[in-house]
């Protein structure tokens, strides 16, 4: 009986260990593929575990750009997987199987905003220098900056907030319209501090934080929304003291602000 | 009593305190903005008297060549004076024109100095040198006495829009500065074909009705198009007539636009409550490709797919039938819930006015003798774009990474016939 127990004790003990392995395995990926675009704790994950075995020499970001890409289609090339770029269930399961994810570890480091590696074999109080890493919050396209985006959604909430969805949108797209457009200045900076042109600079409500529906409605503008159908003025017709403005050909109009050419 | 006494006395002190620190802090911004108008004005009117002199320097060489250092300066030059003139709240209506005309003036000497006939240059430049003289001198009137310092935020405001005694007529150089433009720079042909795009003057479809409009979003989105629809049209003035439908069913509320010519959407958005995401990319790929057809768009190809939050973003682009390359200026834009799957966007607005496309050679090029050591062209396509000159070109469309060991990505179109490099993106 003396002998039965211990050995009772090693079997349930290392069923417990074995358990936790496999359940830990399974709870790393999520059940859904990868493709380029796609961001996330999943493509954390991809891109650590990349960068654990040396595919991957980029930032772990959660965003699967271009550097991921190139380096989950080497890994698939070298694994003998088929090479789409794409990280299916067989992908995940060989790379699960032969590179290692501390989570804790990548997550303290994004939580910190240090910039930081994760490549396998070398200690990782090595890999981390403090807090140099900005986290791309949205995807965009690649001409626009996390900067354009914030203030985009500042100017948004500031002008439009009472106004409906696709106003809010509409407002986005006409400052995403000046920037195009030969008459105004080049760049988002330029014409939304450009003086008198934005009642929220001159009352200062741009400062004021934006909420998700602004940031969305910015999303949606920078992704090729335009419900303002190219306009580049916009004005509310109880409020307008320029003359001017009601010289210039109307487009439609969306909650309180008319949209005009 | 004497409470009372030192309660207002150091009410007093305390109001005094603050009044002043308020006083001196407004002093200070007013200071500052002062400096910063002041700035901006006295680099406008010299940078406008450098541009002035570069102008007629350039019009004193035969060639090209000998004055493309002017040439450059009246670009360098037009770009300085459009960023002052952004910084200041000057009038909107002389800023918008005179904007316009400086952006004008500094392509035409950039672009002439590359591809220019010599006499057209004369021309168009001589006439510009003698609107800015004109112009010259009224900005001189416009903005005399405002370098005397110390103005108030008001009377910079006051300063620089039309004046009651009709001494700083902006709205009026506006209007001079709009004739010039329309005289020395009339729209190019192809900046007229760019206009006209925006007329939708290509769509020879008949007229549709309101409820026609109203059947086919209801055929397209039957799941959002029950209740209340709000049925408005393109306000008078606009470029092109179309439908404006807003919808509310349960939390989702939205808007179509569907042309009156033809009945084509140019673009839908709903906003709702969103749901745990179920669907992966795959699935949403698949379901936005689905939809596509479904609704008659049936020669595109996806282009990019980017994710957020509560939805996937995907770009479809026309494929030329003749070559199999893909036209950027005929978008379809989709919006994706990754709850239910179901199209929360689309944004045809672009792929409507299908773009004009002219044969062209294709040259075949070495891409190691055209790149670097070290760049490695990873995708080669076709594609046409627009070019400088507002033109549709066909490009070689590469994907190039330039540091395999960064993997930093590039996309690249290079003229099929010239080998110009069109566009150089990063990824």
């Amino acid at each position: 009986m003396k002998r039965v127990i211990p050995r009772l004790l090693f079997i349930v003990l290392a069923s417990v260990l074995i358990g936790f392995f496999f359940v830990s395995q399974s709870e790393a990926f999520s059940g859904r593929d990868l493709a380029k675009g796609a961001k996330g704790d999943d493509v954390i994950e991809l891109q650590a575990r990349l960068q654990y075995i040396g595919f991957y020499n980029g930032t772990i970001d959660g965003n699967f750009g271009y550097g991921t890409y190139w380096a989950l289609r080497k890994f698939q090339e070298q694994y003998g997987l088929p090479v789409d770029g794409i990280a299916g269930k067989g992908t995940k399961k060989k790379l699960q199987g032969v590179s290692d994810y501390d989570e804790k570890y990548v997550k303290a480091q994004l939580a910190k905003g240090n910039k930081f590696t994760y490549y396998g074999g070398q200690p990782l109080e090595d890999q981390v220098k403090k807090g140099s890493q900005s986290q791309k919050q949205m995807q965009a396209p690649p001409k626009y900056t996390d900067q354009d985006i914030k203030l985009l959604a500042n100017a948004v909430y500031g002008e439009s907030r009472g106004e409906p969805y696709e106003g809010q949108v509409a407002v986005a797209a006409v400052i995403l319209n000046r920037v195009e457009h030969p008459d105004f200045p080049d760049t988002i900076g330029g014409v939304v501090f450009q003086p008198g042109a934005f009642t929220a600079v001159a009352d200062g409500q741009i400062w004021l934080t934006p909420n998700e529906r602004a940031k969305e409605a910015v999303i949606d503008a920078i992704n090729g929304w335009d419900p303002s159908e190219n306009a580049i003025y916009y004005f509310n017709p109880i409020t307008a003291t320029s003359k001017w403005i009601w010289s210039r050909p109307q487009i439609k109009k969306i909650g309180l602000h008319i949209f005009c050419n | 009593m004497k409470k009372m006494v030192f309660f207002l006395t150091y009410s007093f002190i305390v109001l005094g305190i603050y009044t002043l620190g308020t006083t001196r802090e407004n002093e200070q911004l007013s200071i500052a903005l002062n400096t910063q108008y002041s700035n901006s004005i006295s680099d406008a009117s010299q940078k406008l008297g450098e541009l002035e002199d570069a102008v007629k320097k350039s019009l004193l060489f035969e060639d090209n060549k000998s004055s493309s250092k002017e040439r450059e300066d009246i670009w360098r030059l037009s770009s300085d004076i459009k960023s002052s003139i952004a910084t200041l709240p000057v009038d909107e209506s002389f800023s918008t024109s005179w904007m316009n005309y400086l952006g004008r003036l500094g392509n035409f000497a950039k672009e002439s100095t590359e591809q220019g006939n010599p006499d057209e240059y004369y021309e168009v430049i001589q006439k510009a040198a003698d609107n800015l003289n004109e112009l010259s001198s009224e900005w001189q009137v416009a903005t005399k006495g405002l370098l005397s310092g110390n103005l108030s935020i008001s009377h910079w405001e006051n300063k620089l829009r039309d004046s009651p005694d009709g001494k700083a007529n902006w709205s009026k150089m506006g209007q001079s500065v709009m004739e010039y433009t329309e005289t020395v720079f009339p729209l190019t042909a192809s900046e007229s074909d760019a206009q006209k795009k925006k007329d939708l003057s290509g769509i020879k479809e008949a007229k549709i009705a309101e409820e026609e409009a109203i059947d086919k979003f209801k055929q397209l989105f039957p799941n959002v198009s029950n209740d209340l629809i709000v049925v408005d049209k393109s306000r008078k003035g606009s470029p092109y007539p179309f439908y404006h439908l807003r919808f509310a069913e349960s939390s989702a509320i939205g808007y179509i636009d569907i042309t009156q010519k033809g009945g084509h959407v140019l673009s839908y958005l709903v906003e709702r409550r969103m749901g745990k995401p179920t669907k992966d990319y795959e699935e949403l790929e698949k379901l936005a490709e689905q939809f596509l057809k479904q609704a008659d768009y049936s020669d595109l190809v996806l282009e990019e797919a980017r994710e957020n939050d509560t939805a996937w973003h995907f770009v479809f682009v026309r494929v030329n039938p003749e070559n199999g390359a893909k036209v950027f200026s005929d978008p379809i834009h989709m919006k994706m819930a990754k709850d239910t799957g179901e199209v929360l966007g689309l944004d045809a607005s672009e792929y409507i006015r299908k773009e004009k496309l002219a044969p062209q050679p294709i040259r075949k090029v070495d891409w190691k003798q055209f790149f670097r050591p070290g760049v490695e062209v990873m995708d080669e396509q076709l594609a046409y774009v627009e070019d400088r000159q507002m033109q549709q070109r066909l490009a070689h469309y590469l994907t190039v990474v330039s540091d395999k060991e960064k993997s930093e990505t590039y996309k690249i179109l290079v003229d099929t016939d010239t080998l110009e490099v069109i566009t150089t993106e990063k990824q």
